[in-house]
């Protein structure tokens, strides 16, 4: 097979330029790794501009690109749910209530909050389906890559999963959370910088968002309109199941608990800037479709193989570079591979640091050398990085046949993620929740989504799509947590309240620094829930 | 704001690299054949783009400077 794209010396410099300068930050970095806490969390020395920009950029990795350019062809401008619904309100209800209990009790990791909140067992439960899942999700970022730069460039399956890989190991080892985060924020921009030019032609082209409107089945242009039934809508999904399964269950878990993005905010410098973190990155992260879902219509628009009448089945993962084929001459070109490579890059080192650190604190530091020196577990994080890249690289290559990357990693985050929110809910919001409801509530959900997943295999389950039945696995799995953990927290034994201090909703002696109003996390909070409100009315 | 800063700043590393892509993209775009951009559709991308970058990586590079005085 041919290679789509054909690119010359200079798209060669820019990516190579872009390689150099990941590397140098790591080995810049490296010098500041003295402790642990250097290591793990930065020190918690960072700025809000960076740790917000970091904290989007962690989840702006290979599936997300390729996956949603790939469902915006595929579904249209309904891809808009997975932001403005299946974010943005996570996002801000993690900056305004969540936030002063995960930053305040100066826990390393989301499990570790587990542990103080519920018991042990609770937390041994997610650190080691978190360790499994994030693990699992780096390897099939990179096999996503590898791919890609298969059918792109032509290179090889193994040479780019071991290029990537590679830089990845290096800078991560290097500079731990620190560079990762510091490279999240270069990645931010050359995601962004990278795909707009072809936006910016292929906008030109169709005769604006006007035109664009015009080119592309009616349906292909409304949020809302069509959700009234799941039969009505591409998505197969009623706006009940966008609602409650995307919108609540699956963006709140993923959003609020998920050690990935919530180990960005704990590396800032003090509680407002923590607080600040996700509403910041809510901003961006509510114009991500300008770089994802434009491109989609734009492939439906002007490229027959995604038309009605064009191929059977085309490959919907492949839009985004066809459309660069179609538009960017060298030079862009160059620029926009960069871009993918580095939202690669982000996902895995996201993943990798992560990892890293639950291995470190949750499992190892936990259960099998425990109370050692801060040097040890700093030089266990460090080989826990080159674990990490084996391992997922492993993954990449187990990792194969399904229809739809992005449907998948639904899935993994239904079984684990969903029923998570329910327990945190409950642990920072309702004081009787006891330590055994905890765990029972949390492990009880998991197995919900898993029994739900199984029925609707067998098929004694129907939904119009394979996207309603995870929304709807997520909406059941995480009932189930919360009705678990309500009914066995009245019939156990309760925490002392002075070890939950800190730790619960009214429990708390949260100091915060004073800052001025418009630095406020609540002001920037309300301006971003407005503003999404707005788009979602816009394109009704 | 006397605390001990951990970390060099990371304008300097982004502000070069987004200008020196900057200069890079305008270089091609003026040099580079015209028969380039007809994929752009006559838009010379190359040169547009790499101005864009050029601004984009100079504010960080000058907020830095600007902080540091």
């Amino acid at each position: 097979m041919n290679p789509l794209l054909s690119i010359n010396l200079i798209d060669y410099l820019i990516i190579g330029g872009y390689v150099l300068v990941t590397i140098f930050v790591g080995y810049a970095l490296k010098k500041y790794m003295r402790t642990g806490e250097d290591f793990f969390l930065s020190g918690r020395s960072l700025p809000s501009w960076i740790t917000g920009l970091a904290f989007l950029s962690a989840n702006l990795g290979a599936l997300e690109v390729v996956g949603m350019v790939a469902n915006s062809a595929k579904y249209g401008i309904l891809t808009v749910h997975f932001y403005w619904i299946g974010a943005i309100p996570a996002m801000i209800f993690l900056g305004i209530f969540m936030m002063p209990f995960y930053y305040q009790s100066k826990i390393k990791s989301v499990p570790e909050y587990l542990k103080h909140r519920f018991n042990e067992p609770t937390r041994a439960l997610n650190a080691v389906s978190f360790a499994i899942m994030t693990i699992l999700m780096s390897g099939i970022s990179m096999y996503a890559m590898a791919l890609l730069f298969e059918s792109m460039l032509g290179w090889s399956l193994t040479s780019s999963i071991l290029l990537s890989a590679l830089v990845v190991l290096l800078y991560v080892f290097w500079g731990g959370l620190s560079s990762s985060i510091y490279n999240e924020v270069i990645q931010f921009f050359l995601i962004w910088l990278g795909l707009l030019p072809v936006v910016y032609i292929g906008l030109e082209a169709t005769g604006g968002l006007e035109g664009l409107a015009q080119k592309v089945p009616e349906s292909f242009f409304h949020a809302w309109q069509t959700m009234g039934s799941s039969d009505t809508n591409p998505l197969g999904v009623d706006y009940l199941g966008v609602i409650l399964g995307l919108g609540f269950v699956l963006s709140f878990g993923y959003w609020t608990t998920d050690f990935l993005v919530v180990q960005r905010a704990l590396a800032s410098e003090n509680l407002q800037a923590a607080r600040r973190t996700p509403i910041l990155a809510a901003f961006p992260k509510a114009l991500v479709p300008v770089i994802v879902v434009l491109p989609g219509l734009i492939a439906v628009a002007v490229l027959p193989e995604f038309q009605a009448g064009g191929e059977a089945s085309p490959d919907y993962n492949s839009a985004i570079i066809r459309l660069f084929a179609h538009y960017l001459p060298n030079g862009v070109l160059g620029l926009a591979i960069t871009g993918l490579l580095a939202s690669f890059m982000s996902g895995m080192a996201g993943n990798v640091t992560a990892f890293n650190t639950v291995w470190t604190y949750d499992i190892y530091g936990s259960y099998i050398r425990k109370n050692m020196p801060d040097e040890h577990y700093l030089k266990v994080g460090k080989y826990t990085t080159v674990f990490g890249v084996l391992v997922s690289i492993g993954a990449a290559y187990i990792v194969s046949s399904f229809p739809n990357l992005m449907d998948y990693m639904q899935l993994v985050f239904s079984f684990f993620n969903a029923p998570l929110f329910a327990t945190f809910l409950l642990g920072m919001f309702w004081k009787r929740a006891t330590p055994w409801g905890g765990f029972w509530g949390l492990l009880a959900g998991i197995i919900a989504a898993a029994v739900h997943y199984f029925f609707y295999r067998m098929e004694y389950l129907h939904y119009a799509s394979e996207m309603g039945a995870n929304f709807y696995q997520a909406w059941w799995a995480w009932l189930t947590d919360f009705v678990v953990t309500i009914v066995v927290s009245l019939f156990t034994k309760r925490k002392p309240l002075e070890e939950l201090q800190g730790l619960v909703y009214g429990l708390a002696s949260i100091t915060e620094e004073r800052v001025s109003f418009f630095r406020r996390p609540e002001v920037w909070g309300s301006v971003a829930i407005i503003f999404t409100f707005a788009l979602n009315i816009l394109f009704w | 704001m006397e605390q001990q800063k951990h970390f060099f700043d990371l304008k300097i590393p982004l502000g070069t690299l987004l200008s020196a892509y900057g200069a890079i993209l305008a270089l091609y775009g003026i040099l580079g054949d015209a028969s380039l951009h007809e994929k752009s559709l006559g838009i010379n991308i190359n040169l547009i783009w790499g101005i864009v970058m050029l601004i984009t990586g100079g504010l960080f590079l000058a907020f830095h400077f600007l902080r540091k005085r």
